[in-house]
């Protein structure tokens, strides 16, 4: 029992009594973090200092949407079940030490308590821990969290200004509001999977789970949403954010298409339904895309390519007519871009005026000029790892 | 859009006569008004300014002295070229939240680069893990490059709002398609950059987790994922008849289906071949495995939980009647998103901005309109 007291000592430290520092209190994290005072001013001010999240989400959407709202200066604390914790610490290989990729890539700026929720006392400090939180996330399926004391009524009673952020499948309610959330079956239930895939061919996922990141984007957004409305009425929210509801929501044109004129969509691959060319074609060695989304970028591919006879062809004259002879013209232009590299390609439509750009790898993406900021500071941010 | 949806006033300008490029993006049109356009622009009122007149940059320059948020796309440098830059319209209201959307960033090697998502999609490598295993690669459908860095952005303003109410002061905010493309990487960036594992394509399968795909089966498609536990995959696998597969010791285990995963999934497809999607999900329904239909767009707007989110808005359109698009995808319990105004046509709002945001008065109004610095649409 000393022994633990002698931890909890030196853990607490100089913080109040009550073993939670008040958010008007310094805080100090032993590992050099960045918890900051919020009476820092200046450049280093990020918006969200002195906010402080309760994350009881796992996996991706919660877990991104909380990281973002940590990037911008709030403080996370992130309450994993004893043991194994967040599901995704166990999704690898590829693992660093002992910790997967995917954990890391999506879990900075975070502290961890793991806290069994299942034991009354493990659920109390929750309820306490939300008492003197700003913002809640969770992504339990409806009704679970209530069932512990949990629920958004149950601690906006002890706490009229937290801001309730639910993060599930399908919504708070309705037919499947009980199914648990997946990425890959929101992506198909919500007709992304259907738009996605090689003209003529099956349908296939992104390749990354757009629509537990979008649902995540979306939440991030929400919650500050509702923290702007809490200024005026002193009062927090529950907000019902979901994957179904986010994807069907990015569908965007493709639903006004079917909602306004009953059309169906489809399939293109990389191309575009109504403008040609603007697509990606294979070249020696890899892929380029190209967007062409005009006459004077048509007349310029044709000049890049040494395909200037194209420009002359009545039947290529305009985009409509390109866009109904196109088996054609994209016949013509793929086997020409097949002669030459990707590199070629890229450095002759150089100051051409048109789009293009390589299909990178995930090694050449980090290898992007333009991306070498972001290296940097992943770099650094795995280098804090107390592990690594 | 999802800024007008959270309650914001947002003065949209456009350039006199063409306006938004996507009034033009059709067909399908209703009437006049491009189903694109109608998509992603109501609770918004429409000014039509020609920035490149001396008096239409000024129009501008005063508005964003009385407005709390400017969005902008423009390629870097071309807004400062009209006296509209951030640090001259800072310098005019300094509380002013400035947020730039480019294609790849306000400086850097691209940065001249105007943005489209198919460019930024395949430089920042969402193509290259995109499509079917040992295919080429693809498009996701929908633009979510755009859609993921107008949600940063949305996100983005928010906070900036809340921390000037700290500091008292704007902020420039960088949003742009490859930076917002690159993080949705998660963890296939963090794969490369902590253990240098380049991505692949899988089509609609896992890299590590079986069965976690598509089954193809009639005209239709079922989309199939597991928890690695074995109960789930039993469960699967009682609910398709074919349990003997249970005892088959190379498929014990998520670890041992994957590495006989050329074999596991053929099972699978073979049996769901025989039976319509419709019956399979039934077959499914309470068994605690995640299915769910490949739905075509149709499907999508049938389906009962898309009705009961609600998530389809409808509103009339002075000139195209009756319309439909999504609603916001986030609900608050302190609000219902009822009421929102349509997609504006362009110089709607003219006259009305200008007199009552700026209090011109008729007579200036009528000089500017004359001057063709501004429009105002004729229809309404």
């Amino acid at each position: 029992m000393s022994a633990c007291v002698g931890v909890l000592k030196r853990r607490l430290g100089a913080r109040s009594p009550a073993g939670i520092a008040s958010p008007l209190q310094p805080l100090r994290c032993p590992g050099g973090g960045r918890w900051e005072s919020s009476t820092r001013t200046g450049e280093t001010l990020r918006p969200l200092e002195g906010v402080r999240v309760l994350d009881l989400t796992r996996v991706l959407a919660g877990p991104f949407a909380s990281m973002i709202l940590g990037d911008l200066g709030a403080q996370v604390i992130k309450v994993e079940r004893p043991g194994a914790g967040d599901d995704t610490r166990a999704w690898g290989p590829p693992f660093v030490a002992s910790e997967s990729a995917y954990f890391l890539s999506v879990n900075r700026n975070k502290k961890s308590i793991a806290v069994d929720l299942k034991h009354p006392r493990g659920a109390q400090i929750v309820q306490q821990l939300a008492g003197v939180c700003d913002v809640l996330l969770e992504n339990y399926v409806p009704g679970k969290l209530r069932q512990m004391g949990l629920g958004y009524e149950q601690l906006s009673g002890l706490n009229p200004r937290l801001v309730y952020c639910s993060i599930t499948g399908y919504g708070q309610t309705g037919p499947h509001a009980q199914s648990p959330g997946y990425d890959s079956i929101a992506s198909a239930v919500s007709g992304m999977m259907h738009v996605t895939g090689p003209e003529g061919g099956d349908p296939v996922r992104p390749g990354v789970a757009m629509t537990d990141l979008a649902t995540g984007l979306y939440a991030h957004g929400a919650v500050m949403a509702a923290l702007l409305q809490r200024q005026k009425t002193g009062r927090g929210v529950h907000i019902d954010c979901n994957l179904l509801s986010s994807q069907v929501s990015c569908l965007s044109h493709i639903a006004a298409n079917y909602l306004n004129a009953g059309k169906e969509a489809r399939r293109w691959g990389t191309a575009h339904e109504s403008i040609v060319p603007y697509q990606g074609f294979k070249t020696k060695d890899g892929h380029i895309v190209v967007a062409a989304g005009n006459e004077k970028q048509f007349v310029r591919v044709c000049q890049v390519m040494e395909l200037t006879e194209l420009t002359e062809e009545p039947k290529y004259k305009s985009n409509k007519l390109r866009v109904e002879n196109r088996k054609q013209l994209l016949h013509t232009l793929s086997q020409r871009f097949l002669q030459e590299t990707t590199a070629d390609w890229l450095k002759k439509f150089k100051g051409s005026g048109v789009p293009v750009g390589p299909i990178n790898s995930i090694q050449e993406v980090f290898s992007e000029p333009q991306v070498r900021r972001f290296v940097s500071a992943a770099s650094l941010q795995a280098a804090r790892h107390p592990l690594l």
